[in-house]
C-alpha cells in the first residue's frame, strides 16, 4: 500500500465522541495526523451570555458529560468571584466531595473506554458496573445520573439526604478492592505492557510547550496539580498526594489515573468525616433576589430586576479529571454574565496529537488517544 | 444407530417405501430400487451434517455469550427461549431479513462471492470430521490433511471480500488477516505433524484410536500449546483478532457488510471456532473416547461417544472464551514477530519431542507403551 489519508472519525470507535482524526499512513505506520474538532460545537459560551447565572450551570453539565460536576464547580467558582458572593463552608465541602466523586466516575469511565481500545472487554463492563455506584450516589442527592444541575451561585441546591454518608462510605469500601482488580487485568498482563509501554511518549517539556495538562503532564513526571499548587475550594484542608509516574507513555497515564482514584478516595474519606460533624446551611445568606428568582413573575412583565450592584470579574482554574480547566466570567452589572470563557484541557491535549502519534502504528492510535481521555463535549463546548 | 450412514440409510429406506406404497407399481419399483435409496440416503446424510453443524455453531455462540456474561459479571442473553437459547436464532433471522447494502464502488462479484465462499468452504470441513466411531463419511485416509487444506482457504476469501469492498479499513483488515493467517499456518501444520508422527496416520479415526490408552496432550504438550495458540490466530479471536480490531479498523474486513452477508461472516467465524475446538479434541484430547478408568456406565449408553465429544468440544471452546474475556489484543507486528520468531521454533521443538515419544514407545526402560491399531 502506498501513502494514504484515512479519516478516523467523526464516526469511529476510536474517537470516544465526535471528532475526526485524519491520519496519513504508509501501511501500518503513521506519517502524519491532523485532528479536526468542532463537530459538537453548541456555542455554550455564547448561550451563557443570554442566561441568568444559575441557568448556565445547566450548560456546564453538557459541556463535559462525564465530569459535569467538575465543570459546574469551575463555573460556579468563577461567577461567585465575579458576583462577590462567598458560599458557606459546608457548601464548599459538598462541592469538593462532588468533584472528587466525579473524578472517580470520570476516571472509571476512562478506564472502561480505554481498555476497550486495546481489546479488553471484561474490564469495560467491570468499569461500567462500578461507575453505576457513583452515579447512584449522585442520584441520591441531585436526582440525576448525568446532568445534575446541582451547584448554585452561593452554595448548592440542597443538602445531602441523611443516609448519604453511610452509602458513600460503602461505595468507597467497595471501590478499593475493585481498583486492585482493574490493575490485575491491565498492569498484570504482559500483553498490556507490550501494547502500552513506551507508547505515545510526550516528554514534560513538550507537554509544557503544547499546554498539555492533567494526567498526561503528571505521567511525564512533572508534579503539577492545581489542587496542591493553587488550592481552590477546601483542598487546602485535606491531605493527599499528587499522583506521579515517569515514562510519559500510555502506561504512565494509566498509573497516574489509577493512583488519582485512590487519592480521591483518601480525600473523600476526610471530606465525609467533616460533613458528618459539621451540619449547617448550604446556601449563602443575603443573596441578591434575582439569583433566586430569575424570571419575572407572571403578570408582572414590567418588573425590572435590580441592576445597580457591583461589577466584577471572576477567574477560576481547577484540576478537572482531564486536566486544568479555566473559566473567566465578566459581570457587567446585569443579571446575566457579560462574557463567559472556558479553557478546555482536552482541547490542548488533543491538539498536540501530532507530537505523540507520529511514528507509531495504526493499531496504536486507539490506546494513545484513549490514554488522552478525550471528552469532546468540553473541547467543542 | 451405530453410524451416521446407517441412520440416513434407514431414514431414506423408510421414506422411499412410504412413498412407494402410495404410488402406482411402476413408479414404486423405481422408487424402491436400491440406487434411489442410496442416493437419497447420501442426500439425507448431507442434510443431517449441515443441520447439526449449523445448530451447533449457533449453540456455540450462545455458549460464548453466556460464558462471557459470567466472566463479565452480567447475565448475557436471557429473554428469547429458555435462558436465551433461542436468542441467536432470533438475531440470525433479523440479519437475514435485513437488506444488504453494497457500496457503490464495490466490486459486485467479489463483494458477494467472498463471504459466500468463505462460509461454504468452512462448512465443507464438517463433512469429513468424525464425531464418534462410525459417525463420519469414512474411507478417506487423509481426512486431517484435507480438513486443514480447506481450513487454509479462508484468507483468500477474506482478502477478496476486503479488497472488493473498496474501503480503506476493509483493505487494511484484509491485509492483516492474510498476513496473520499465512504466518500462523506454518506452526499450526507443524504442530499437527507432531501428532501425525505419534499417531502414524493422517486419518482422524486412527488418530483417535491411537489415543485410547493415553491422550496426546500429555506427551505432546508443547504441540498442544502451539496448536491452540496458532488456532486462536487462525480463528481471529482475541488476543489475535486484530484483522477485525473494532477499536481502530471498525470491524476490519467486514466493515462494509450488513444483513445476510454479515451473518455469513459471523456464522463462519464461529464455524471456524467450532472446527478449531473439534480439532483440539480430536488431536489431543482423545476424541470421543474416555480414559479407561472411567466406569463403563459412562460410555455405554446410546450415542455416548457423541455426547462426550460434544462435552469436550464445548469445554475447549469455553477455554477460548476465557482467553477472550481476559486478554487484550496484540499488535500486528508483535503478532507476526511472535509467529515467525517464537511459534515456528517451538513447533519444530514439538516435532522433535514427538519423535522422542515415538522412540520412547519402544524403549525397554519404559516398556513398550501399548498402542492400538496397525
Amino acid at each position: 500500500m502506498s501513502e494514504m489519508w484515512i479519516n478516523m472519525g467523526p464516526q469511529h470507535p476510536m474517537t470516544h465522541g465526535l471528532w475526526n482524526l485524519r491520519v496519513k499512513i504508509d501501511g501500518e505506520r503513521i506519517l502524519d495526523v491532523d485532528p479536526e474538532m468542532g463537530y459538537l460545537h453548541r456555542g455554550i459560551e455564547k448561550i451563557s451570555e443570554d442566561r441568568h447565572y444559575n441557568e448556565v450551570v445547566t450548560l456546564m453539565d453538557r459541556s463535559c458529560y462525564v465530569a459535569g460536576l467538575n465543570w459546574e464547580h469551575l463555573y460556579i467558582l468563577a461567577s461567585e468571584q465575579a458576583l462577590h458572593i462567598s458560599p458557606p463552608e459546608r457548601a464548599e465541602y459538598i462541592r469538593m466531595m462532588c468533584a472528587e466523586f466525579q473524578r472517580i466516575g470520570s476516571h472509571i469511565m476512562w478506564y472502561a473506554a480505554f481498555v476497550q481500545d486495546i481489546g479488553l472487554m471484561t474490564p469495560f463492563l467491570y468499569g461500567m458496573r462500578d461507575r453505576d455506584l457513583v452515579l447512584d450516589l449522585f442520584q441520591s442527592f441531585t436526582g440525576a445520573r448525568m446532568t445534575y444541575e446541582y451547584m448554585r451561585v452561593g452554595g448548592v441546591r440542597n443538602d445531602l439526604p441523611p443516609p448519604f454518608l453511610a452509602q458513600a462510605r460503602k461505595v468507597l469500601d467497595w471501590l478499593v478492592p475493585r481498583f486492585k482488580e482493574y490493575d490485575e487485568l491491565c498492569i498484570g498482563s504482559d500483553i498490556f505492557h507490550k501494547r502500552c509501554d513506551n507508547l505515545g511518549v510526550l516528554s514534560a517539556s513538550e507537554c509544557v510547550r503544547h499546554g498539555v495538562t492533567g494526567p498526561m503532564l503528571r505521567s511525564a513526571g512533572l508534579k503539577r496539580d492545581l489542587r496542591k499548587d493553587r488550592p481552590y475550594s477546601m483542598y487546602r484542608d485535606v491531605d493527599f498526594d499528587v499522583a506521579l509516574a515517569d515514562g510519559a507513555d500510555v502506561t504512565g497515564r494509566y498509573l497516574v489515573r489509577m493512583e488519582e482514584m485512590r487519592q480521591s478516595i483518601r480525600i473523600l474519606r476526610q471530606v465525609l468525616d467533616w460533613l458528618e460533624h459539621h451540619p449547617g446551611p448550604v446556601m449563602a445568606d443575603q443573596l441578591p433576589r434575582w439569583l433566586g428568582a430569575p424570571y419575572a413573575p407572571v403578570g408582572k412583565e414590567g418588573y425590572v430586576l435590580k441592576r445597580n450592584y457591583a461589577k466584577g470579574v471572576g477567574f477560576s482554574s481547577i484540576e478537572e479529571p482531564h486536566g486544568e480547566a479555566q473559566a473567566y466570567v465578566v459581570n457587567e452589572g446585569s443579571e446575566r454574565p457579560y462574557r463567559v470563557k472556558f479553557r478546555s484541557p482536552v482541547f490542548a491535549n488533543i491538539s498536540a496529537a501530532r507530537q505523540y502519534l507520529v511514528g507509531y502504528r495504526v493499531a496504536d492510535i486507539p490506546p494513545i488517544m484513549g490514554s488522552v481521555d478525550p471528552c469532546i463535549g468540553e473541547v467543542d463546548r | 444407530m451405530d453410524s451416521l450412514y446407517s441412520v440416513s440409510y434407514g431414514i431414506s429406506h423408510a421414506i422411499a417405501f412410504a412413498l412407494g406404497s402410495i404410488l402406482p407399481s411402476g413408479a414404486r419399483a423405481a422408487i424402491e430400487s436400491s440406487d434411489v435409496v442410496v442416493a437419497f440416503a447420501v442426500l439425507i446424510f448431507g442434510v443431517i451434517i449441515l443441520a447439526a453443524t449449523m445448530i451447533n455453531t449457533i449453540m456455540l455462540i450462545w455458549w460464548e455469550r453466556k460464558l462471557l456474561g459470567r466472566f463479565m459479571d452480567r447475565r448475557a442473553a436471557m429473554h428469547v427461549g429458555f435462558a436465551g437459547l433461542l436468542q441467536n436464532f432470533a438475531d440470525g433471522f433479523k440479519l437475514f431479513r435485513k437488506d444488504t447494502v453494497k457500496p457503490r464502488d464495490a466490486d459486485r462479484l467479489g463483494f458477494y462471492f467472498g463471504p459466500t465462499a468463505y462460509m461454504i468452504t468452512s462448512l465443507m470441513i464438517f463433512g469429513i470430521l468424525p464425531i464418534s466411531s462410525g459417525w463420519d463419511t469414512g474411507a478417506l485416509p487423509l481426512t486431517l490433511l484435507l480438513a486443514l487444506a480447506i481450513f487454509a482457504f479462508a484468507p483468500l476469501f477474506i482478502f477478496v471480500s476486503a479488497w472488493s469492498s473498496n474501503n480503506k479499513y476493509s483493505l487494511m483488515g484484509g491485509m492483516r488477516s492474510a498476513a496473520q493467517m499465512i504466518a500462523y499456518e506454518v506452526p499450526l501444520l507443524l504442530a499437527v505433524v507432531a501428532v501425525v508422527l505419534v499417531a502414524g496416520s493422517f486419518d482422524l479415526n486412527t488418530i483417535v484410536y491411537e489415543q485410547q490408552n493415553y491422550w496426546f496432550w500429555g506427551p505432546l504438550c508443547v504441540a498442544l500449546v502451539v496448536f491452540v495458540a496458532a488456532m486462536l490466530a487462525e480463528m481471529e479471536r482475541i488476543p489475535f483478532d486484530l484483522p477485525e480490531a473494532e477499536a481502530e479498523l471498525v470491524e476490519g474486513w467486514n466493515t462494509e457488510y450488513g444483513g445476510m452477508f454479515f451473518a455469513f461472516f459471523m456464522f463462519t467465524d464461529y464455524l471456524r471456532a467450532l472446527v478449531g475446538s473439534v480439532l483440539v479434541v480430536l488431536l489431543f484430547l482423545g476424541g470421543w473416547t474416555l480414559p479407561t478408568w472411567v466406569p463403563s456406565a459412562a460410555t455405554s449408553f446410546p450415542l455416548a461417544g457423541i455426547v462426550w465429544f460434544m462435552v469436550k468440544t464445548y469445554i475447549v471452546f469455553g477455554l477460548f472464551v476465557w482467553v477472550r474475556a481476559s486478554l487484550p489484543r496484540v499488535r500486528t507486528d508483535q503478532l507476526l514477530r511472535v509467529g515467525w520468531n517464537r511459534m515456528i521454533p517451538l513447533s519444530l521443538l514439538s516435532v522433535f519431542l514427538a519423535a522422542l515419544v515415538v522412540m520412547a514407545k519402544c524403549l525397554p526402560v519404559f516398556g513398550c507403551l501399548p498402542s492400538v491399531g496397525t
